[in-house]
């Protein structure tokens, strides 16, 4: 099983009322609420943590695309990216993913990505996403109804633009180019693609046909993930897709320390700020279109969502929830490296995920908090589940990171000495 | 007078048709089609009405054959010659009358006269209009119905899958994301560059209180169409046909006669 050191960078100085005075951490947030420097000191901060998490064996390096939000203020994830292909020696440089409508032309995606696979070596995992509806429609103002197609368009100008040797000429619907011929192109031919999801059955197609890792990436719990994730695997068997459990990803919060006791002081202010400081308009998040009617009708119908209920939901939300109780419905994962790979563990074997994104810093966190998480995920974590799924190939961690991070992550004979 | 399928192009439609007559031909707004309205009742009182639902919309399809506003305007130009061959009175209303607009403007020799009702399709920076995607159901409550607030039942064509508990979810949320591709993010696809070309006699109708495409428009679109008038109709919202059905039909009927 594989680790991919993961933090939403939410800006970390929001005033306590802000979930009361602001309908909605994305599209419109005030932006005076965020102070440029104290934004600068925080993604060096970001960059410090993962540069450790590097040394500290992880997989992967993990960074995302989100606009117009204090949730996560990454706007061009190659930005990031680019810090720490050029910084980090081992992990897989993970892009989870670049939003593909939002390029234009995509070639953009192909030359950026095609960049960091070679600055790091051939270490980068392409992530292609579609986007929240509030960073896709609204901040980016592409027609929901449109998205899809656009996204669907720009992968295949981008696999080709890998895979092509000479220039070609590219007639799509929303790209005309006559000449594309990236350079240089990437050290892998090309790179593994990795494209989350959220239920829709249009993308489980996808993964399904294209041999794709999936990902289900929300910070929803386990509760709420398990149905989800249970459907999509049923529906990979009966559609005699390739079940191998390296092929899914899973974004899971924890939070290690050396007592359950230190867990709760330690994290359980960062892991209120994080859940409480995210609201979201509602009409921002459903803007009609942005789902096919065929996953609308499979969600409503199908009993989606029934592993969480309403009112936990808004207890999440609102802070309401003890610490143990978000530890408990699965929002996170949290106490002693015991208990948290335990944990880890049955999570992994239960929803098949051979690929974990552990979420090692977040909302306000503070960094030597962070950076002791990741310590003791690296060291008393990591090795004791290296052998779950190991028995699987993976085909969609690069050949170079598997090698080695293999080479030089603590090792469990290290970690138990 | 019943609700028919017809076929235009590739697309399968559903037509709402009454009346006899020089024909009428009302493009439907950017929620649903209102199916058989008593404004459209009346209005095929003295004439033949046509009523075609848009591509993408409820049961009709031939949405995937929409490009940009050139194919909407080649799709409605078929349907219009399909109808015996003379120009027609055209009415369009809010996403249907940037519809109307556009085909007034391009194919000019279909279009007799044009009536255009709370259309979108313009933009002023200083009168921006609200976004219809984004907006709390009593804003947008507010703004359909002005200050004769909000009717008992909307008209509305039947729904596909009437019998399904969620059908009215359903049918909004494959109405709206048609809608988008017209209407997103801005309502402008370049009429404004158009609009010379129409050669129609125009009324332009709108809702005094039309809180989704405001009544500026109104005057925004008389001052570029050549041959245009405006008639306002005080306390009215964005559906002046619904709330306002008498004031409604005599303006048009008057103007068309």
């Amino acid at each position: 099983m594989k680790f991919h050191w993961f933090a939403e960078v939410t800006y970390p100085h929001l005033p306590a009322d802000f979930p009361k005075k602001h309908r909605s951490a994305w599209v419109d947030p005030p932006a005076s609420l965020a102070e440029p420097l104290r934004a600068g000191e925080m993604y060096r901060m970001f960059i410090r943590l993962m540069q450790h998490a590097d040394r500290m064996g992880f997989d992967g390096l993990a960074v995302n695309e989100h606009h117009q939000t204090a949730f996560a203020m990454t706007p061009s994830p190659n930005l990031l990216a680019a810090s720490l292909a050029g910084t980090t020696e081992n992990a897989a440089i993970l892009v989870i993913g670049d939003s593909l409508a939002l390029y234009n032309p995509p070639t953009r995606v192909a030359e950026e990505m095609a960049y960091l696979d070679c600055l790091s070596g051939g270490r980068l995992i392409a992530g292609f996403v579609f986007g929240t509806p509030m960073d896709s429609t609204f901040s980016y103002g592409i027609p929901p109804v449109e998205l899809r197609d656009r996204f669907h368009e720009a992968r295949e100008l981008i696999l080709r633009a890998w895979r092509e040797p000479e220039p070609f000429a590219f007639n799509g619907e929303y790209t005309k180019l006559r000449y594309i011929n990236v350079w240089p192109r990437p050290v892998q031919a090309p790179p593994p693609v990795w494209v989350p999801g959220s239920g829709s059955v249009e993308t489980w197609d996808l993964v399904i046909d294209q041999d794709y890792c999936y990902g289900h990436l929300s910070f929803s719990g386990l509760n709420s993930a398990r149905p989800l994730v249970e459907r999509y695997w049923d529906y990979v068997d009966k559609r005699g897709g390739n079940m191998n459990p390296n092929r899914m990803a899973f974004t899971q919060i924890c939070c290690v320390a050396d007592t359950d006791e230190e867990a709760e002081r330690e994290y359980y202010d960062a892991v209120k700020y994080f859940y409480t400081h995210n609201p979201t308009w509602m009409p921002f998040a459903t803007p009609p279109g942005y789902q096919t009617l065929a996953t609308l009708k499979a969600q409503m119908e199908g009993g989606f969502g029934r592993g969480i209920s309403a009112e936990d939901r808004l207890r999440a939300a609102r802070g309401e929830m003890s610490f143990w109780e978000y530890d408990e419905k699965g929002y996170i994962i949290a106490g002693t490296p015991a208990r948290v790979r335990q944990r880890i563990r049955e999570l992994a074997t239960e929803l098949r995920v051979g690929q974990l994104i552990p979420t090692l810093s977040m909302g306000d966190l503070a960094e030597e908090t962070a950076h002791k998480n990741t310590t003791l995920f690296g060291r008393e974590v990591i090795p004791y589940l290296r052998d779950l799924w190991a028995d699987q190939p993976d085909h969609w961690t690069p050949r170079v990171s598997q090698q080695r991070v293999a080479a030089n992550a603590p090792s469990l004979v290290e970690a138990t000495r | 007078m019943a609700i028919t399928t017809e076929q235009v192009g590739g697309a399968s439609v559903r037509v709402w048709a009454d009346g006899a007559g020089p024909a009428l031909v009302y493009l439907h707004g950017f929620e649903r089609h209102p199916g058989e309205a008593p404004f459209l009742r009346a209005l095929a009182g003295r004439r033949r009405v046509v009523a075609p639902e848009h591509p993408g919309y409820g049961e009709s399809t031939g949405f995937e054959g929409f490009h940009d506003m050139v194919d909407v305007v080649l799709y409605y130009r078929r349907f219009i010659e399909s109808l015996g061959g003379d120009p027609v009175d055209l009415v369009g209303h809010s996403l249907g009358g940037m519809f109307s607009a556009e085909i007034a403007a391009l194919c000019p020799q279909v279009v007799r006269r044009l009536v255009l009702v709370g259309a979108y399709g313009l933009w002023r920076d200083d009168v921006p209009v609200p976004d219809p995607f984004a907006i709390e159901a009593a804003d947008l409550g507010r703004a359909k119905w002005g200050a004769a607030g909000p009717v008992a039942e909307e008209p509305s064509i039947v729904l596909p899958e009437a019998e399904n508990p969620n059908a009215a979810i359903y049918d909004r949320t494959r109405n709206l994301a048609a809608a988008t591709k017209f209407l997103w993010p801005i309502p402008d696809r370049g009429l404004r560059r158009r609009l010379p070309f129409v050669k129609a006699p125009t009324l332009v109708v709108h809702g005094a209180e039309d809180g989704l495409v405001p009544a500026a428009y109104a005057d925004e679109f008389a001052s570029i169409i050549p041959d245009a008038r405006v008639a306002i109709i005080a306390g009215a919202g964005h559906y002046p046909m619904v709330t306002h059905e008498r004031e409604f039909v005599d303006a048009v009927e008057r103007f068309l006669a």
